[in-house]
């Protein structure tokens, strides 16, 4: 397998933490505990942890509307991230942003993104940062089917591959954009289709499994950072919840959805995988279970005994310096 | 442990919801994922499933009742014996207060401005918003200000240059100070114009009395840049009392129309301070005819313009041969309705009140007179007829009527008024 | 030491002394070299569709001036990428325009990143773009669309009326860690005069006063400058002092500078090459209004182009655009 049972653990953990995290989430705004709008992540865990698993702290992703698990899989504070949709001061954003915005720098991740495709075009600046620099990081874009039908999409990769840059495009197909089936909006079969307007390198990878999403993307990697330029990397995937908090999801088959959920479920997979490895105890599992539940408990308590910021920071942080 | 079973929140629009159903009782055991309410928003009815496996509870809203997301419905405990404290979970379950609307405070109308009273029910010219700033600043009502500016607009200069008129005015009474122009060296001679008019009115008497004498030409209440004291009437005897505070001493009176009504008062009530006594057209009764002018004079100064007015006024004030000399009739059109326009409509209001309500007084006081009188009276006078039964009642007075001349007669024929003038002041 | 430059080329001067001082500042747009690979060794670029960017490839090298697709949304969006992650890119947006087909990575990305981040990130982006109108360019090359991006919290926006200003202003935009709107107006670009050689910055946020007046000021900027000030002379001639308040910087706006100005004189006239509806002269309008209502003498008046695209015809882009004519019967109207 190539991972240690350590490994495997850890890895498992992040997942774990991500599907944890979401399904807190979900039961804080249906209890009205947190506002505004929510977009869970939960049954594509297997992309974020696997992309991510390849990267250092240097490298940068960046993210869209539903951007909880690229955070924790990049290594953003968990319980920052809590006090952060709680509006909390002591928020990664200090409650400026939210979940939609939800962004670490420092740990390269930057951003959540509420435009869809909005983030396509910052990733690939930052491929260009390194280029021009000449920098030995890469970035990695994060987006869905649904943006791969806008201008942000097709502008970013006609410029990424005219100028090589050190970027991955990970799609993860989950296939849906919001309330409508990806194959009733997008014209080809495959989204790895649209790369060859670019000439660039696709590759399609099952989301649900974090091996498979692990190798792949370990290969689009090397090959940015080597200076060979970007490729599109298809995650085929499903998302458990709706495309909101409180979205009950009319739109979607019944049957199908119950599929994904029970039968497909990344985290199942890998513990399956895991476990015939023969690396990881049985029990491991469970109490990695527990103990991230309470973490997120913990998380919670936290946040809600943290500072709400001050009214004053409504005015703070416009620029960095604003005289006139 | 207990965990909360609340009203969630299943849209980005549903505010409320409808607990419809509890499939289970209180006591009874429940496994998470258990269907444990039913609720309806937006018409459809939705299952709720228990988010802890344990004990079903406690409920607290019933069946039927509507609620907001968020509010506590029910509670699982973890056995079905550990303490339940149904109103302090209640307690630390209610969701935080974020800002609602607290109670609004609405700042109380501003108290009127003070200081700016109104000059009446002309229409209100237009004030520069820096003009009113400098007015504000020096206390003054820019309504009264004449306006330089397009469309009459009062200007900051305009402002300006009225309170350095302002400077040259003459405290007579407590907040009450007039416009006195003053002009040459002697003796004094106080000047007191009629109704409507200003101290212009005998802009053929002083050069001539300036040569020999101090003239004091003073506009009363109202008139030019004279105080103008919120009030109903402007009394007669109060005018004549003004005047005393202008000029030293004792002087020689002069008074025209309404003017000489003040110059008998002054004499009655402050003797030692007149010198001589010339009444120029005076009354002591409002004749009909000028009753029913002033009726109409007041409303005619609200609406029209001042050469309107002027232009209205004009054959009251002349004489046929004056008023059919067209060169001299437009030169003075000119003049009066420059004088006109200093003296505003409240102005003439309580100037008039005063008039009608000291009409009659003095008839009987006249013989108690004793400065020497001059009574100048002119035969075409259409607003004064009885001006020579005062010469009578005065003891010692003279009297001159000038034959073919109206009430103005001082504008009419200088000649003659001034030569009587003269001559009378010795 | 100075030398007659044109607003052109002083931009050029600007852009290149910035790259030689800041390894971070890298210059990218539509043809800002040109040609392709032929830039490879400098020789035949063509310098940006005005010429502007001449020169910059053969000293700085393809790495740090790059040409991108015509595709407005993602060079702009990249360009806000690279800000935020170590670089100082000058963005092309070749003409005002074409703000349409970019808004998004301007208003919902480069202006918010650094707010809805809590203060963690800064977008040191510059963006420059031809505006105006008076080159015949017609209704949709000849916009002035600084009135949209002033209203953007998180952007700023500048427009120079000359050369020397242009190369001031611009350095100091692109050393500013915010991101700025530079706006080149076509009609300015004519102009030649002495420009100062060597590195300075002009700061933003601070008015001009051009010309000292105490009868009414005229506050202007960009192309419209110019109008001001031969309105002035012709009413110094007629005996009315003007003043002539340039403003160069929209975002942030120098409301002392107009306020002191507006008390000195009581009378305003805006003049604003832009459309009139949420144009940058009504708002100032409205500033003069409420904060400096007791110094007013007269109606602050506002002179625009009329609320129609930009025509073809001379006649009637000249029409279209405000002139000193136009300035003149305001201070007539106002009294």
């Amino acid at each position: 397998m190539g991972f240690t049972g350590p490994e495997l653990a850890e890895i498992y953990r992040r997942m774990r933490t991500i599907r944890s995290f979401e399904e807190k989430l979900h039961e804080l705004v249906s209890a009205g505990k947190i506002g505004g709008f929510m977009h869970l992540y939960a049954g594509q865990e297997a992309i974020a942890v696997g992309v991510c698993a390849q990267l250092t702290g240097a490298d940068i992703v960046g993210s869209t509307h539903r951007g909880h698990g690229h955070c924790i899989a990049k290594g953003v504070d968990v319980k920052a991230m809590m006090a952060e949709l709680f509006g909390r001061s002591t928020g990664t954003n200090r409650g400026k942003g939210g979940s939609m915005h939800i962004a670490d720098i420092e740990k390269g991740m930057l951003g959540a993104n509420g435009i869809v495709g909005g983030g396509i075009p910052l990733v690939t600046g930052a491929a260009l940062t390194a280029q021009v620099l000449g920098r030995e990081n890469v970035a990695v874009s994060f987006f869905g089917d649904g943006a791969t039908n806008q201008g942000q999409f097709h502008e970013s990769l006609t410029m990424a591959a005219n100028w090589e840059l050190p970027v991955v495009y990970v799609c993860e197909n989950n296939g849906f954009g919001e309330f409508t089936p990806t194959d009733f909006v997008v014209p080809v079969k495959d989204i790895a289709d649209r790369a060859s307007s670019y000439g660039m390198r696709a590759v399609i990878a099952d989301g649900m499994d974090f091996f498979d999403v692990y190798e792949k993307a370990g290969e689009a990697i090397e090959l940015a950072r080597k200076g060979e330029g970007p490729t599109l990397l298809e995650c085929k995937t499903y998302r458990f919840y709706g495309h909101y908090v409180g979205d009950q999801t009319p739109y979607r088959n019944k049957e199908e959805a119950e599929d994904w959920i029970q039968n497909r479920d990344p985290l199942d997979i890998f513990e399956t995988k895991a476990s015939e490895a023969g690396v990881v105890e049985p029990d491991e599992f469970r109490r990695i279970d527990g103990e991230v539940a309470a973490l997120l408990n913990e998380a919670v308590e936290e946040a809600e005994e943290a500072p709400l910021p001050s009214v004053a920071e409504v005015l703070t942080d416009v620029y960095v310096r604003y005289e006139g | 442990m207990a965990t909360a079973i609340s009203m969630p929140k299943l849209g980005m629009t549903m505010e409320e919801g409808t607990v419809i159903h509890w499939p289970l009782e209180p006591g009874k055991a429940v496994e998470k994922g258990q269907v444990v309410l039913v609720i309806e928003s937006e018409k459809a009815e939705v299952e709720i499933e228990a988010p802890a496996s344990g004990i079903f509870r406690h409920i607290y809203i019933e069946e039927g009742d509507t609620v907001p997301c968020g509010t506590l419905l029910a509670a699982i405990t973890e056995t079905a014996d550990e303490p339940f404290d149904v109103d302090a979970f209640h307690a630390a379950e209610e969701r935080p207060e974020v800002k609602g609307d607290r109670g609004l405070r609405v700042k109380g109308d501003s108290d009127p401005k003070p200081g700016t009273t109104s000059s009446g029910t002309g229409a209100r010219k237009p004030i520069a918003p820096a003009a009113r700033a400098v007015a504000r600043k020096l206390g003054l009502d820019p309504q009264q200000v004449a306006g330089t500016g397009p469309n009459g607009r009062v200007t900051k200069q305009d402002v300006e240059a009225y309170a350095k008129a302002r400077e040259a005015l003459i405290p007579v009474d407590r907040s009450v100070s007039l416009e006195v122009l003053t002009s040459g060296t002697g003796d004094p001679v106080v000047l007191l114009p009629g109704l409507g008019t200003d101290v212009s009115a005998f802009a053929r008497q002083i050069p001539l009395l300036a040569e020999r004498f101090r003239v004091h030409g003073v506009n009363p209440r109202g008139v030019g840049l004279s105080d103008s004291p919120s009030s109903e009437s402007y009394d007669v005897a109060q005018m004549a009392a003004d005047a005393t505070a202008t000029y030293p001493g004792s002087a020689h009176v002069i008074g025209a129309s309404l003017g000489s009504a003040a110059a008998l008062e002054l004499a009655l009530n402050h003797p030692e301070r007149a010198k001589t006594l010339t009444l120029i057209t005076p009354f002591v009764d409002v004749s009909p005819r000028l009753r029913a002018l002033g009726d109409a004079w007041p409303r005619l100064a609200a609406q029209a313009d001042p050469e309107t007015l002027a232009a209205t006024l004009m054959p009251w004030f002349f004489s046929t041969s004056f008023l059919a000399d067209d060169a001299a009739r437009a030169r003075t059109l000119r003049g009066l309705a420059q004088t006109v326009a200093r003296v505003p409509a409240t102005t003439l209001d309580r100037m008039i009140t005063g008039m009608l309500s000291w009409s009659n007084s003095r008839s009987t006081d006249l013989s108690r007179i004793s400065v020497p009188t001059l009574v100048i009276s002119a035969s075409e006078d259409l607003l004064v007829p009885d001006s020579g039964l005062i010469a009578q009642a005065i003891p010692g007075a003279t009297l001159l009527v000038v034959e073919g001349a109206g009430h103005a007669v001082a504008l009419e024929s200088p000649d003659l008024v001034n030569q009587a003038i003269t001559a009378h002041l010795g | 030491m100075s030398r007659i430059l044109s607003t052109g080329g002083a931009i050029n001067e600007a852009i290149a002394i910035a790259m030689r001082t800041d390894p971070t500042v890298i210059l990218m747009g539509e043809d800002v070299a040109g040609g392709g690979d032929r830039s490879k060794d400098g020789t035949e670029e063509m310098g940006g569709v005005l010429g502007t960017t001449r020169g910059l490839v053969g000293e700085f090298g393809m790495n740090r001036v790059r040409d991108t697709p015509i595709a407005e949304m993602g060079l702009i969006g990249t360009a806000v990428g690279a800000a935020a992650t170590g670089l100082r890119p000058i963005a092309e947006l070749m003409f005002m325009d074409f703000l349409g087909t970019s808004l998004d990575p301007l208003l919902n990305q480069a202006s918010k990143l650094r707010y809805m981040f809590g203060g963690k990130v800064k977008v040191p982006l510059t963006v420059r773009t031809v505006s105006g109108a008076g080159m015949q360019a017609a209704a949709q090359h000849s916009q002035s669309l600084y009135w949209i991006t002033t209203g953007i919290p998180g952007l700023k926006t500048i427009i120079p009326s000359n050369p020397v200003d242009a190369k001031g202003l611009l350095l100091a935009a692109i050393r500013d860690d915010d991101p700025v709107i530079f706006c080149e107006p076509k009609g300015i670009l004519n102009q030649s005069t002495e420009v100062p050689e060597g590195d300075y910055e002009i700061p933003l946020g601070k008015a001009n006063i051009v010309r000292e007046g105490s009868d009414v000021s005229l506050v202007a900027f960009g192309a419209t400058v110019r109008i001001a000030m031969k309105a002035a002379k012709a009413l110094e001639g007629a005996g009315t002092s003007a003043e002539v308040v340039d403003l160069r910087s929209l975002s942030p706006l120098d409301e002392e500078a107009i306020l002191t100005s507006l008390e000195k004189t009581g009378r305003m006239v805006i003049i604003d090459e832009s459309t009139p509806r949420c144009s940058i002269a009504r708002d100032i309008a409205a500033v003069c209004v409420d904060k400096g209502f007791d110094f007013l003498q007269a109606p602050v008046k506002c002179v625009t182009a009329p609320h129609t695209p930009v025509p073809f015809s001379e006649v009637l882009e000249q029409a279209f655009l405000p002139s000193a004519q136009d300035v003149l019967d305001s201070v007539g109207q106002m009294g």
